[in-house]
């Protein structure tokens, strides 16, 4: 037998080998070969000075600049060159780049973002370039015009533009998150009412002005609307609903009022579905519905509370939520249809709240607050159950939310003594916090 | 005589027959009071202690013991490993009849076996050792040479250290920023825990013209079905890749990408 089987591989291999030589030369192919071990570094950035082509009455050069470092600095992905190693001479455009000056020692960089502003009129241009100083001849990776108004905010706008240009290069093909916004709830106004600001804290606005109490915003996959708790009157009573609000005319949708307390909405990832806690039937259970509130159905059934679901952004097939149907209040992981719940057993007794599935679907943010101690962030691999402690000992840390690249967590914090929202790298590393107006919480990471 | 005979047998059986019958009735007695004093015997089927069963209101009503969970375990690998296992021992069936031996022919071997120094290795296998058996062929890498790239086979080379035409020269950053994306797809919590190194894996892909990747073939395995299957993922969640640059021809590029693994 084995002997028949190597007379066959003989053959195989000779008419392998002579269809090869039959087929004569291959198409010539362009291929390159590269690899990878466990570790990566930082590609090495250089961000110089904007030139500035016209006069400028406001700093917008600068505005733009402090906007695109800090967008590149934060990205994670990115080691940005000290301003103290740079050559003297900014580059405006690549005529003027002296790529050896720029690769040689002390900046040593990898590649450097750089390009020149014009004032024309009332609007300005940017012409951003991004060029490998190793291969000074290859043309720039990104050679592009961005536009807008002569104002602060469009500066800023057209930074966050490039900025996600080059983040998206370097990355791979993976979208920055520049231009992504911030939804949360804010008490600065007297109520509780949904804000907006931009990813950095910039451009805080308020969207609802419901006067009542407005909780738990959730922003629709395609980012057009944000599902949230409201509290809203009817004949004398008043009880938690869910409402919708949209972010393109920036008013109230309608959505069905139901019996009991409502709240906690979650998004599928398709944003066809919405699952919320509702007690309209007695005891809190999660319950589904299609976006507009209709064939709204069940999917827990057991004693005690059952909210804050969360579904698997990646496959939609499974959700996570919070019951305290075995004491006190831990995640439970179920498929969307509310079969198959198990609990997602950890380390350690306490409270486990705010689960929030990261956008590839495999890790897990929650905060927990473990028998000694505040509540805390924590981030769970879903497939190993390996944990990471995301926070410490620093006042409470709650409710955390993904940013779409699965590099940042957006999450509310007491470390300042007032409830601020902060936001950090997936690792726990960058603290930056974004408000500091009021309390401010809840915040939820819109999905582009 | 045979009439004494016959008279002495009816006799000694009649004894016994009565005293059989005595033995039988206080067997009867004795099972009847035991019966009768036994414990439990009493109240079963009263209505104090019966069950009372009703129609399901609703499924959760029941408190069903939790289903224990069991989690696949992710260190079973069924590809082919390096080492062999021990081979199932035959049933022995044992002949109805040998035939004598012939003492003339019966000759002393002529070859002593000794241990094959290759198949029984004297030092056991380490514990994340792949057992034998199951798929994985050697792996050649035919599909280099199906892609017209000869020199794919060299080894040791660095990011955008070999390129069949000038593209790796031309666009270095595009080949970086390729190398990072798949980098950071790639994630350790999907490889087999108790692995801690392993031979190179090779993937080869066509990039296509808007960045999506095809074609991706595995063209040289660990022996780890966990590591080729996390090198593999780790591709296939990089698509869409970064767009071809703009000032490259070509419809597509393809790519050797290697995956060196080491805890």
């Amino acid at each position: 037998m084995s002997r028949i089987d190597a007379i066959f591989a003989r053959c195989f291999i000779a008419v392998a080998i002579a269809l090869l030589f039959a087929a004569g030369p291959m198409k010539a192919q362009d291929w390159f070969k590269t690899g990878t071990g466990l570790g990566i570094t930082k590609a090495r950035v250089a961000v110089p000075d904007t030139v500035a082509r016209s006069s400028f009455t406001q700093p917008l050069p600068k505005t733009f600049h402090d906007v695109l470092w800090s967008d590149l600095d934060y990205s994670g992905i990115l080691d940005l060159v000290s301003p103290s190693f740079y050559p003297l001479q900014a580059p405006g455009q690549p005529s003027e780049l002296n790529a050896q000056a720029w690769a040689a020692a002390p900046a040593e960089a990898y590649m450097i973002a750089y390009g020149n502003m014009t004032l024309d009129g009332p609007n300005i241009s940017f012409a951003g370039y991004l060029s490998d100083v190793h291969n000074p001849a290859s043309p720039p990776a990104i050679q592009k015009i961005y536009r807008g108004a002569a104002t602060d905010s469009d500066a800023r706008r057209l930074a966050h533009q490039f900025a996600d240009d080059i983040i998206a290069f370097l990355s791979g093909g993976q979208p920055g998150i520049a231009q992504t916004k911030i939804a949360y709830v804010s008490a600065r106004s007297g109520n509780k009412e949904i804000w907006i600001m931009d990813y950095d804290g910039a451009n805080q606005q308020q969207a609802t002005h419901l006067k009542s109490i407005a909780l738990t915003p959730r922003w629709s996959p395609d980012a057009s609307r944000i599902a949230f708790t409201c509290y809203v009157p009817l004949r004398t009573v008043t009880s938690a609903q869910i409402c919708m609000y949209s972010a393109v005319s920036n008013r109230l949708i309608a959505f069905p009022r139901f019996r009991g307390t409502n709240s906690s909405p979650a998004w599928s990832p398709d944003g066809s579905q919405l699952a919320f806690m509702s007690s309209q039937n007695g005891d809190p259970e999660i319950y589904v519905s299609d976006a507009n509130g209709a064939k709204l159905h069940r999917i827990t059934f057991a004693a005690g509370v059952s909210t804050s679901p969360t579904w698997n952004p990646k496959t939609g097939k499974q959700m996570v939520f919070v019951s305290d149907r075995g004491g006190s209040p831990v995640l439970y992981l179920s498929d969307s249809d509310g079969s198959n719940v198990q609990k997602l057993d950890l380390p350690d007794m306490g409270y486990v709240i705010d689960p929030s599935w990261s956008p590839n679907g495999q890790l897990l943010a929650f905060s927990w607050r473990r028998p000694s101690g505040n509540y805390d962030i924590y981030v769970m691999d879903i497939v190993s159950r390996q944990l990471i402690e995301l926070t410490k000992d620093e006042a409470r840390n709650e409710r955390p939310s993904w940013a779409p690249d699965g590099r940042h967590i957006i999450f509310e914090s007491t470390r300042t003594g007032t409830r601020q929202i902060w936001s950090m790298l997936a690792d726990g590393s960058q603290p930056h916090q974004l408000t500091f107006e009021g309390q401010n919480e809840s915040p939820n990471w819109s999905p582009k | 005589m045979v009439a004494v005979a016959t008279i002495r047998t009816d006799e000694s059986l009649k004894r016994f027959f009565y005293a059989s019958l005595i033995f039988h009735i206080a067997l009867a007695i004795v099972v009847a009071i035991s019966t009768y004093f036994s414990p439990g015997g009493e109240s079963w089927g009263a209505p104090g202690g019966s069950v009372t069963v009703g129609l399901v209101g609703s499924e959760p009503a029941i408190p069903l013991p939790e289903p224990d969970v069991v989690s696949p375990s992710r260190v079973v690998d069924e590809s082919k490993g390096l080492y062999k296992s021990e081979p199932q021992p035959k049933p022995q069936v044992e002949p109805d009849a040998t035939p004598i031996p012939k003492f003339e022919k019966n000759k002393p071997p002529k070859y002593i076996s000794r241990p094959s120094k290759v198949l029984e290795n004297p030092t056991p296998p380490p514990p994340n050792a792949v057992p034998y058996g199951g798929g994985g062929t050697p792996s050649v890498p035919v599909t280099s040479f199906a892609m017209g790239t000869t020199g794919a086979t060299a080894a040791g080379l660095i990011v955008g250290g070999a390129s069949g035409g000038d593209f790796a020269s031309r666009f270095g950053a595009y080949v970086t920023a390729v190398q990072q994306r798949i980098s950071r797809e790639w994630l350790e919590s999907t490889v087999d825990p108790s692995l801690m190194y392993a031979p190179r894996v090779r993937v080869t892909f066509d990039i296509m013209r808007d960045g999506s990747i095809r074609n991706i073939q595995l063209i040289q395995s660990s022996n780890n079905r966990s590591l080729d299957n996390s090198a593999i993922r780790a591709v296939q969640s990089s698509s869409p890749l970064l767009a071809l640059p703009a000032a490259y021809s070509g419809s597509s590029v393809s790519v050797e990408f290697y995956f060196d693994f080491r805890r």
